[in-house]
């Protein structure tokens, strides 16, 4: 079985690296040195993932020592068969926030699950949520047909051009994209709500004095019903909050 | 000078100029610099230190002494240079965060949560959702409190500030897994829920879930409902669908895997057999997979697809069949064999049957065919780089270290300083380094095989040293929690199964050499080594080595002038100028005047980072028995004891041990003496009969072949006139039931070992020969 987790985020499994290279260069012959992986994995560690075997006991240790908390594959070098490597573009040429999908791969022997699509989707969407990335880009083989079928038909990838010799070995590259804006978070909502609560914060602290004007009274009723609808947005937690401004977006 | 490579004159220089200047910070810094560049961190520490005396205030010898102190693991001195660079900035965050990141590793955590709230509190208003390095200082005070044991803090500190959080899946899994931990049930289910919702290919999501909803292990058909409810919103989900046939049983676990099984052998998913055999150690679920497979093999029309195109679904089938019957715990190779090619009838291109057929004989004990099989699978997809890496290793397993090399060099840049190997040396291919030095290391080349794990000797080397320039890196882009986790995992860099691999494989290298000084010449033509000491025939043999040796020098330094005309200025991929490596077969390695001591640079590691590795405890006696070190030697006796008392190189160890604290040559010293007396006293006591011990050893473990030959090779050690006896007896193990191919093969090794004749090897190997009649590893040299 086949277990999808974040590269270096929470929990953050670096002691993967070493295999991840070892996918790598076992499928593929673009290859790197440890130290680049880790440029990766310590610049931005919310968009790479890493699809592991699970170990036939399962996973011996937790977040936590007593063994309360959730399992954690630490220390534990399950055997890494496929990962996408990712970055945010740090001179986009068009001034425009961007991913870049520097490497993905799965074992020959792990086809056909789906792991590459989901290691997309995650890397996708971290990289809407964490950097407002406008799209990830991403380079494939004219040739690769199995890999184009999964960016164009499956995830929606468009191709942008053709890169002539891209590859070391002469072979031309497709250059692909995606937008993600609509996966964006509503940071300008999230400000506001913020910025309003800060202020019904002060006028609590105030509440001693006097309040003789009619007008002002509605105003402070006015941010009553907003702060009831702040509170129920943080209620709800992080997660629904996400799924909610999803919602938001298909609608 | 020094960037020009010149070191030494740099260092003359930089020493004359101290000469003139004792005082001048500059030449200290400069010194200091020198050091480190030669990665001396000490002396470098120790040159900022004195430049820093004399100019307190320079934040360019601060900064450069704090970077070495955090490499050094110098928290303490790590603290005080981050404070006096704090008071001198406190405008910039990351002085605050430096310091939080030196009282958090130096396990100071309330320290560490208070520098980091301090800061908090200067800002006025809170930070733009943009900020990403407060988001992540956010999420990393956070960290910090859980880590504390505050996880009631924690949590209320995610509920307050985590929504402004952009790394949204880490704010998820830290609120989940911080309820699941303070037994807050409902809210944990509603965590794990979101959480699966973003990921449902992730196991710990619903094992955590399980424990949340409080679902009773034994209650089944709750817990599939679990399942099924998630399979009902990824349809295309593997994980939701394969779980339940870990906990299912009976009638329902038979459905459940039928449906299962089909469903991927009709989307012909190539790793269904990786994602069943976990199961296979409940013999009624293996039986029954079995079962249920034969069964689509022999009736395909039954499975309701009569009209459609049934081949994929049948070839799948058989590959499934072809693979089962070569697992070790379902093996039958005949009929792996049979099924593998009537697959490939049915889909001759596939490259994972024709794979699967070079494992079927991998298995039979044919390395040589295996490869040949493995190659061609090679051929049915040429581009593709895992079968050609499949292909390599097989020929390396067979030691055909040229061959593989020929077929990696076909994805590599050759162009690359020292042509293929240098590439896959530059691109850190530890996988190929190790398999290439095992097998050197049977053909008992020792110079090469040396070669090759000192290179991945040295890629961990340089994966300790990467770290270096993160100190500054990550503080400048704040990813914090990431760069604590790299150090941490830099301190247990060598606990990896790649370093404990290579190292054990370097020690045994080690090892044969101190045992048999003429492997430096390479191996004896014959198989005369180890053989009478002055014999005619030895002085021959030793005399065609050493041919052979200048033989391979020559043709070397031609492959090096050859790719030396092709490219005049090759570079690496960082593109400096690389030189040649003045040592290709690692003749200068091999001609060490002491084994053992270098054996102890990969040993030494080895026993620190992995003491519960009962093979590097195992190693570790042998080398330090060897150099006289018996109380080192005794702790590597005492480590194996406690994790498996019963162990057979232990035993065999335990004996060996003995007889030399009865037989040294000089006494040791009284303390040593004292010690060693009474610990060894609790493993194998003074008074204990030997041979009864023995005996005991053999008759509680007579099953197991592995025990049986290291309580055979105790015996005959006991009593050389039972040699013949034993020989007879380890003969016989070979009618066991559950022998494995690789304990027979070792079986083999131990009659070199007991130095038994020819005969004796020859009765074994016709015997071992027509159990596993396809075999080629019992051939006698």
């Amino acid at each position: 079985m086949v277990d999808i987790v974040p590269l270096s985020s929470y929990p953050s499994y670096i002691d993967l690296l070493p295999s991840i290279q070892t996918c790598n260069i076992t499928n593929l012959p673009e290859n790197y040195f440890l130290k680049y992986y880790l440029y990766h994995a310590l610049t931005w560690p919310q968009l790479s993932f890493v699809a592991v075997v699970r170990p036939k006991a399962g996973y011996t240790k937790h977040t936590d020592e007593e063994g309360r908390g959730s399992a954690t594959l630490a220390e534990q070098y399950p055997k890494v068969v496929g990962y996408v490597l990712a970055k945010m573009e740090e001179e986009p040429t068009d001034g425009m926030a961007h991913g870049h999908i520097t490497s993905l791969s799965v074992m020959r022997t792990h086809r056909r699950l789906g792991i590459a699509e989901r290691l997309m989707r995650m890397s996708q969407r971290a990289m809407a949520e964490s950097h407002r990335a406008h799209y990830v880009s991403l380079h494939v083989r004219v040739s690769n047909t199995a890999a184009l079928r999964l960016y164009r038909d499956t995830l929606g990838f468009q191709v942008e051009s053709v890169e002539s010799k891209y590859y070391a070995d002469g072979e031309d590259a497709y250059a692909m994209r995606m937008d993600l804006k609509d996966m964006w978070m509503n940071w300008e909502e999230i400000e506001r709500k913020d910025r309003l609560r800060a202020e019904k914060d002060e006028k609590d602290a105030d509440e001693g004095d006097d309040v003789g004007d009619l007008g002002k009274k509605d105003a402070e009723e006015k941010e009553k019903e907003k702060m009831v609808k702040v509170k129920v947005g943080r209620g709800l937690g992080v997660g629904d909050l996400v799924e909610k401004n999803e919602s938001q977006v298909q609608a | 000078m020094s960037n020009l490579g010149q070191q030494e004159e740099a260092f003359a220089l930089a020493k004359e100029a101290l000469k003139n200047d004792m005082k001048s910070h500059i030449c200290w810094h400069v010194y200091g610099l020198l050091y480190r560049a030669e990665k001396n961190y000490e002396e470098a520490i120790k040159a900022y230190r004195f430049a820093l005396r004399i100019e307190p205030d320079s934040q360019p010898i601060q900064r450069d002494l704090a970077l070495l102190q955090m490499q050094m693991r110098d928290y303490q001195g790590y603290i005080q240079s981050r404070s006096s660079m704090l008071q001198a900035r406190p405008a910039f965050r990351q002085n605050w965060t430096a310091l939080a990141i030196a009282h958090h590793l130096a396990g100071d955590l309330e320290e560490a949560e208070k520098v980091l709230t301090t800061y908090e509190e200067t800002l006025k208003n809170p930070p733009p959702m943009s900020d990403m390095e407060h988001s992540e200082a956010v999420l990393y005070k956070n960290v910090i409190m859980a880590e504390a044991g505050k996880l009631e803090k924690a949590l209320e500190h995610l509920e307050a500030v985590g929504h402004r959080v952009t790394d949204v899946l880490a704010v998820m899994e830290m609120k989940a897994d911080y309820l699941l931990r303070l037994d807050r049930k409902a809210e944990a289910e509603a965590a794990y829920t979101a959480l699966l919702d973003r990921n449902p290919e992730n196991s710990m999501y619903y094992e955590a879930l399980i424990r949340a909803k409080d679902i009773p292990e034994n209650d089944h058909k709750t817990l599939k409902a679990v399942y099924d409810s998630w399979v009902e919103k990824s349809p295309r989900g593997d994980a939701p669908r394969r779980i339940p046939l870990d906990f299912l049983e009976g009638e329902d676990f038979k459905q459940a895997a039928d449906a299962y099984l089909q469903r991927m052998l009709k989307k012909g998913v190539p790793s269904l057999f990786a994602n069943i055999k976990a199961l296979y150690t409940n013999t009624w679920k293996r039986d029954t997979v079995q079962a249920l497979v034969e069964g689509y093999v022999s009736a395909p029309q039954s499975n309701g697809e009569a009209n459609g195109d049934n081949t994929e679904f049948l070839s799948s089938s058989h590959y499934f069949l072809a693979q089962h019957y070569n697992y070790h715990l379902s093996r039958d190779l005949s009929k792996a064999m049979e099924h593998v090619d009537k697959a490939i009838s049915l889909s001759p291109k596939a490259v994972e049957y024709q794979l699967t057929k070079a494992r079927v004989w991998k298995h039979y004990g044919n390395l040589e065919k295996a490869a040949e099989e493995m190659e061609k699978a090679r051929l049915l997809d040429e581009k593709d780089r895992y079968i050609n890496s499949k292909a390599a290793k097989y020929q390396l397993r067979n030691n055909e270290n040229d061959k593989a090399l020929e077929n990696m060099s076909k994805f590599t840049r050759n162009e690359t300083v020292g042509g293929a190997m240098g590439d896959l040396h530059e691109m850190q291919c530890v996988w190929y380094l190790t398999e290439d030095g095992e097998a050197y290391l049977r053909q008992k080349k020792l110079g090469l095989a040396l070669k090759r794990f000192h290179g991945v000797y040295n890629i961990f080397d340089t994966w300790q040293e990467d770290q270096f320039d993160f100190h500054s890196f990550s503080l400048r882009k704040g990813m914090i929690r990431a760069y604590v986790d790299m150090v941490r995992w830099e301190d247990r860099l060598r606990q990896h199964p790649f370093y404990t691999r290579t190292a054990l494989s370097a020690v045994k290298a080690y090892l044969l050499l101190h045992d048999d000084p003429d492997l430096v010449h390479g191996p004896l033509p014959g198989g005369a080594n180890g053989d009478d000491a002055d014999s005619a025939e030895r002085k021959k043999a030793l005399k065609k080595a050493k041919k052979e040796q200048q033989r391979l020098e020559k043709l070397e330094a031609e492959k090096r002038d050859a790719r030396k005309a092709a490219s005049a200025t090759a570079k690496g991929a960082d593109g400096e100028a690389k030189k040649e490596d003045p040592d290709p077969l690692g003749n200068k390695l091999v001609q060490t005047e002491d084994p053992l001591k270098e054996a102890t640079k990969f040993l030494t590691p080895l026993l620190e980072s992995s003491p519960q590795n009962i093979e590097a405890q195992n190693l570790g006696f042998e080398v330090h028995l060897r150099r006289g070190k018996h109380a080192l030697a005794l702790k590597c006796l005492s480590a194996a004891h406690a994790i498996d008392p019963s162990n057979p190189a232990l035993h065999i160890q335990l004996l060996r041990f003995r007889k030399a604290l009865d037989n040294l040559s000089e006494p040791l010293a009284p303390q040593v003496a004292e010690v060693v007396d009474s610990e060894f006293e609790s493993l194998l006591p003074k008074g204990q009969n030997l041979e009864e011990w023995n005996n005991n050893y053999l008759s509680t473990h007579k099953d197991s072949v592995p025990h049986t030959q290291a309580g055979l090779t105790c015996r005959q050690l006991l009593n050389a006139e039972s040699k013949p006896q034993c020989e007879k007896e380890l003969a016989a193990t070979l009618d066991s039931q559950i022998l494995a191919l690789e304990t027979a093969v070792a079986g083999l090794n131990l009659l070199s070992e007991w130095g038994s004749d020819q005969t004796a090897k020859t009765a074994y190997a016709e015997k071992a020969k027509s159990k596993w009649p396809e075999s080629s590893v019992f051939q006698l040299n």
